[in-house]
This record gives C-alpha cells, sequence and structure tokens, in this order.
C-alpha cells in the first residue's frame, strides 16, 4: 500500500468503527419492546 | 510463468480457492434454509421468500466480512497470504450472493402483489427525519451499488486502465459499504425479529473487522516510525540482519517504504510497492532468483527490479551501500528497472 492508502487506513477506519458502534447500541436500545404474549394482552 | 500473456489466467491453486468458494457458500445457505424450514415451517409464499431474503443475506454478511478480515489478517500474519490470492472471486461471488438477496426481496413484493410499496417505502420522507422507522432499504441499496462497482471493475483490465493508486482508493470504498450493511441490518430486521443471534452477528462481526484493522493499523504505524536516519541515507542495519532471501522494510521521510532484500552475497532494494496491486514486495521471498509479491507471486529481478522477459514490469530501485558494517540505502528513488543492487564485501 501506499502512504496514502495507509494514511486513508488510519482515518477512516476509527471514525467507522465509533459511528458504526455508536448506531448499532443507539439501533438495539431504541428499538421497539416485544409484543405481550396473546395470555396478557386478552387480560 | 508462461510466455504467452494472457489477462485472465487460471491455474490450479485458483480452481480449489474458487471450488472451496462455492462450497462454502451453498453449504451456508443450505443449512440456513434446512434449519429455519424445519424449526418453523413457513406458513404461505411470502413468508418461504423471506426466508431466502435472510438466508441469501446472512450469507453476504458473513462474505463481506472475511472478505475485510483477510487483508489485515495477512498482514499481521503471512499463514493467511492464501485467502489473499484470489480475493476478487470472493468479491465478486458476494456481489452475487447480495444481487439474490435482493432479486428475492423484489419477488417477496410481488409475490403479495404489492410491489407499488416498495416504492413508498423509499420516497415517504418524513422517515428519513427517524433514526428508528429510518427507510434501512436505502442503506442495503446504497451498499449493493458499492457491490456492483467493486464487482465491475474487478478485472486486471481495470486494473491497469486506472493504476493501481486509483484502483485501490476506489475498492476502499468496500469500508463504507460494510458500515452501510451492518446499520441496514440493524435498522431492519433487527428491528422487528427478536433473536439474539442478529445483534451477536453484527457486533462480532464488525468488532472483529475493526479490531483486525486497528491493530494491523497499530504494527504499521509502528514500523514506520522506527527507521533511523543518518543524513540522507537510511540506516538498515548489519548485512546479517536481513534474513536470506527476504527482506527488512524501511521507512523513507516521505513515508514510502523501502525493501531491502538479500540474496545470499547480494544486496538490492526496491520499492515495497509490487506494480501489479501495490502489494507489499518487502513481505515477499527470493524464489528461484527473483523476488516474488506475497499477493499474487509478480516476480522481479533483485538486481534491477525488472520483471523476468517476457513481462514488463518494472520497480523503483535505490542506491544501496554498507558503510561501518551497516547496510545504508539512499531514499531518493531510481527510474524504474536501474540496476542498483552490491554485492556484501566488495561493495
Amino acid at each position: 500500500m501506499t502512504r496514502k492508502h495507509r494514511s486513508i487506513h488510519r482515518l477512516i477506519w476509527p471514525i467507522l468503527a465509533f459511528a458504526v458502534g455508536l448506531g448499532l447500541t443507539f439501533a438495539l436500545t431504541l428499538r421497539a419492546p416485544p409484543e405481550p404474549p396473546a395470555q396478557e394482552r386478552a387480560t | 510463468m508462461s510466455v504467452g500473456f494472457r489477462a485472465v489466467q487460471w491455474n490450479r491453486d485458483k480452481i480449489v480457492y474458487d471450488a472451496i468458494l462455492l462450497a462454502g457458500v451453498a453449504g451456508f445457505i443450505g443449512i440456513f434454509l434446512v434449519v429455519s424450514f424445519v424449526n418453523r415451517p413457513p406458513k404461505d409464499r411470502p413468508d418461504e421468500i423471506d426466508r431466502f431474503i435472510r438466508a441469501f443475506g446472512a450469507c453476504a454478511f458473513v462474505m463481506l466480512t472475511v472478505i475485510l478480515c483477510i487483508g489485515p489478517l495477512a498482514r499481521l500474519s503471512p499463514r493467511f497470504l492464501p485467502l489473499l490470492y484470489n480475493r476478487r472471486h470472493f468479491g465478486v461471488l458476494t456481489f452475487i450472493v447480495a444481487a439474490l438477496h435482493v432479486w428475492f426481496m423484489i419477488e417477496w413484493y410481488r409475490a403479495q402483489g404489492n410491489l407499488p410499496n416498495l416504492l413508498v417505502e423509499l420516497t415517504t420522507w418524513g422517515d428519513y427525519l427517524k433514526f428508528v422507522g429510518f427507510p434501512f432499504k436505502v442503506l442495503g441499496m446504497a451498499a449493493f451499488a458499492i457491490l456492483f462497482v467493486m464487482a465491475a471493475t474487478s478485472h486486471d483490465f481495470w486494473l491497469m486502465f486506472m493504476k493501481p493508486p486509483a484502483w485501490k482508493a476506489l475498492h476502499m470504498a468496500l469500508y463504507v459499504a460494510y458500515g452501510l450493511v451492518v446499520m441496514h441490518v440493524a435498522l431492519g430486521i433487527m428491528q422487528y425479529d427478536r433473536s439474539p443471534l442478529i445483534p451477536a452477528m453484527l457486533f462480532g462481526g464488525f468488532g472483529l473487522v475493526a479490531l483486525l484493522h486497528l491493530l494491523a493499523g497499530m504494527r504499521d504505524r509502528r514500523h514506520d516510525s522506527g527507521t533511523v536516519i543518518n543524513p540522507g541515507w537510511i540506516a538498515v542495519g548489519p548485512p546479517q540482519s536481513i534474513p536470506d532471501k527476504c527482506a527488512r522494510i524501511v521507512t523513507a521521510p516521505d513515508g514510502e517504504r523501502i525493501a531491502v532484500f538479500r540474496d545470499g552475497d547480494r544486496i538490492g532494494a526496491l520499492t515495497n510497492l509490487c506494480a501489479h496491486q501495490n502489494g507489499p514486495i518487502g513481505e515477499g521471498r527470493i524464489v528461484d532468483g527473483c523476488i516474488a509479491c506475497p499477493w499474487h507471486g509478480y516476480q522481479y529481478r533483485l538486481e534491477d527490479g525488472c520483471a523476468p522477459p517476457p513481462f514488463t514490469e518494472k520497480l523503483a530501485t535505490y542506491r544501496v551501500r554498507i558503510q561501518r558494517g551497516v547496510v545504508e540505502v539512499d531514499p531518493a528513488p531510481l527510474p524504474p528497472g536501474t540496476p542498483a543492487a552490491i554485492t556484501w564485501g566488495r561493495g
């Protein structure tokens, strides 16, 4: 790899890891709670 | 090496690589479908198609994860180099699997007679302001477009047409595609399927890829900062410190790397960039008198950086000298193909 490619690697991976890690965490914590079982809904 | 050059050359290694790849894909999708159908038989045609969407989607995700692990793994240990050899076929097959995932998704809409709903989903502009509820299919479509460009330009014709630095830079868009795929799954199926396997797959897969890239980057950074520079020349070390038929890599002041090889009592320095895909020549070995690139086996002579006839690739060489028992290299590159190797002890 050329010096420029190495620089791109070093720049892109920390940013990508942070952005996707944050996005994944939000996507997991903000998702809607599971639907209650049918019997609970009936009561 | 054969006399007649052909752009596409099949050999036993490539055929074995592709056969293992195809068997792996068929095995993954087959096992996924069997387990899914046995655990919960589909209740109707759309439900059946949905299993295929998931099978091909999961397979494409796993393939992308493996592809992105190959590069850093090969930099961390040469044991993984065989995986790199035919990585482009791996990429093209990933695009085909992803294309089948898209095709089954369209089929899912068609089976219910509501294909126009897909357009409605994509053009409900208010949803683009949401996080949960974002039109996740757009993320998948963007990733698919990148995979298409990668697959379409994967042939050596495009590599030669664009030149290796530009081609390599374009193919780094795969990292962005991977991030889009992760978020496509996280904002898509993970929102309504409570299986713990989905977040485990996403966190595990992306975490592994990111960790390997960061580790490989840290290792390279140590490498780049470890060179001692004498006035005008770079000190490499005593001749014996260069393993026979291998190289030590040093970094020039401009940041580019130089591979200093030793073949018995001959010492020569070349750019660390292979003319084919800018692979790390210095991580290769001298085989049958020629330096062989570890990525695809492109060969160059130690003497002058020229590929042996009938091939025409040439690498930039560097002047080398031995001062007080230490090999030194002049960081100013010579024109590609310039003889510059020396004999140890005779200067």
